[in-house]
């Protein structure tokens, strides 16, 4: 019995040394190799859709409008709202507050190509946090929303 | 039972307090400290003893803070059942001494979340944040085992004390 025990114990190192050098990897791996390219578009989308709700196109520097959000009526706006001047872009999230649903502020960056979050509720405010991306998606769960980058791939001229 | 009770108590209250860290960028992900108490039970108790707090303790959590079937509770549920299982699972096997179950537990309560995840907002991007999240359940797994294992050496004494 207390052999038996020595031998799960030596397995449970082996395993957690294992899992700490694999994911470790595979967590660089991602870090190093993903997302160095350009994007070429980025898509906003929210609820499980996959049709993108607005489209932010860095190399045209454009904003298309693909449909209105379908919010309840009692919400007043013409959800997403597009700010030229702002360069934001307001959806209304999932996330409720006394039970109202609260609005997420996107921020783009036709230059940088960036997106970023910079207004929402969230527990922690966490969707904020995620910082500014010119690749990586930012996932809003909580309310739903997601940014989501697209690289123009075909085109190869430099 | 009444045990079993206070068991329930304590998996609810490190739920909530677990939800209050930002560690992982994943809003609404965690880290599954409150694994800690599934994994004392199923070794105290037996595999439906622990089912039934995890299950009991995921329903309770989103109703006290009024988040049942919101986006985070699905989540919160798809991690829990799938640690659950993979801990019944490997107990089982009795391949893995309870440090290992723990982390085995973890790692599938992360795999668990981002499926659930995936049905919330229905795109594989959540993908991406696996591996962070799995690099970080193994600290988390270590952290909940070794709780678990010193849990199990008082329990061991006390009951010899009562007989």
């Amino acid at each position: 019995m207390f052999k038996k025990m020595g031998l799960q114990k030596k397995r449970d190192i082996y395993l957690i040394g294992f899992l700490f050098i694999f994911l470790g990897g595979v967590f660089l791996a991602f870090r190093l190799l993903a997302f160095h390219e350009d994007a070429a578009m980025a898509h906003i989308y929210y609820g499980n859709s996959n049709d993108p709700i607005v489209t932010v196109d860095f190399s045209r520097q454009t904003i298309e409008r693909h449909y209105d959000q379908s919010v309840p009526s009692s919400y007043d706006g013409d959800y997403p709202i597009i700010d030229l001047d702002q360069q934001t872009i307001t959806l209304l999230g999932d996330y409720t507050v006394n039970g109202i649903r609260q609005i997420v502020v996107i921020k783009y960056d036709f230059n940088k190509r960036s997106v970023q979050i910079i207004e929402e509720q969230s527990p922690n405010n966490i969707c904020s946090r995620e910082g500014e991306s010119t690749g990586w998606p930012l996932i809003c769960l909580p309310n739903r929303i997601r940014v989501e980058f697209v690289t123009d791939q075909g085109d190869f001229t430099v | 039972m009444v045990l079993l009770a206070n068991f329930l108590a304590i998996a609810i209250v490190l739920n909530i307090i677990e939800s209050a860290i930002p560690v992982i960028p994943v809003p609404g992900a965690k880290l599954g400290f409150a694994n800690v108490v599934t994994l004392i039970v199923l070794y105290v108790y037996s595999f439906k003893d622990s089912s039934i707090i995890t299950l009991s303790r995921v329903f309770l959590v989103a109703l006290l803070t009024g988040k049942l079937l919101g986006p985070v509770f699905y989540m919160s549920f798809a991690g829990s059942v799938l640690a659950m299982l993979a801990m019944g699972l490997f107990k089982k096997s009795n391949f893995f001494g309870i440090l290992g179950v723990s982390v085995l537990g973890s790692v599938f309560h992360c795999i668990g979340q981002v499926i659930g995840g995936y049905f919330v907002i229905g795109s594989t991007a959540i993908i991406l944040y696996l591996p962070i999240m799995l690099f970080l359940s193994i600290p988390a797994g270590v952290v909940t085992g070794l709780i678990a294992q010193r849990f199990l050496k008082v329990w061991e004494t006390w009951n010899k004390d009562i007989q």
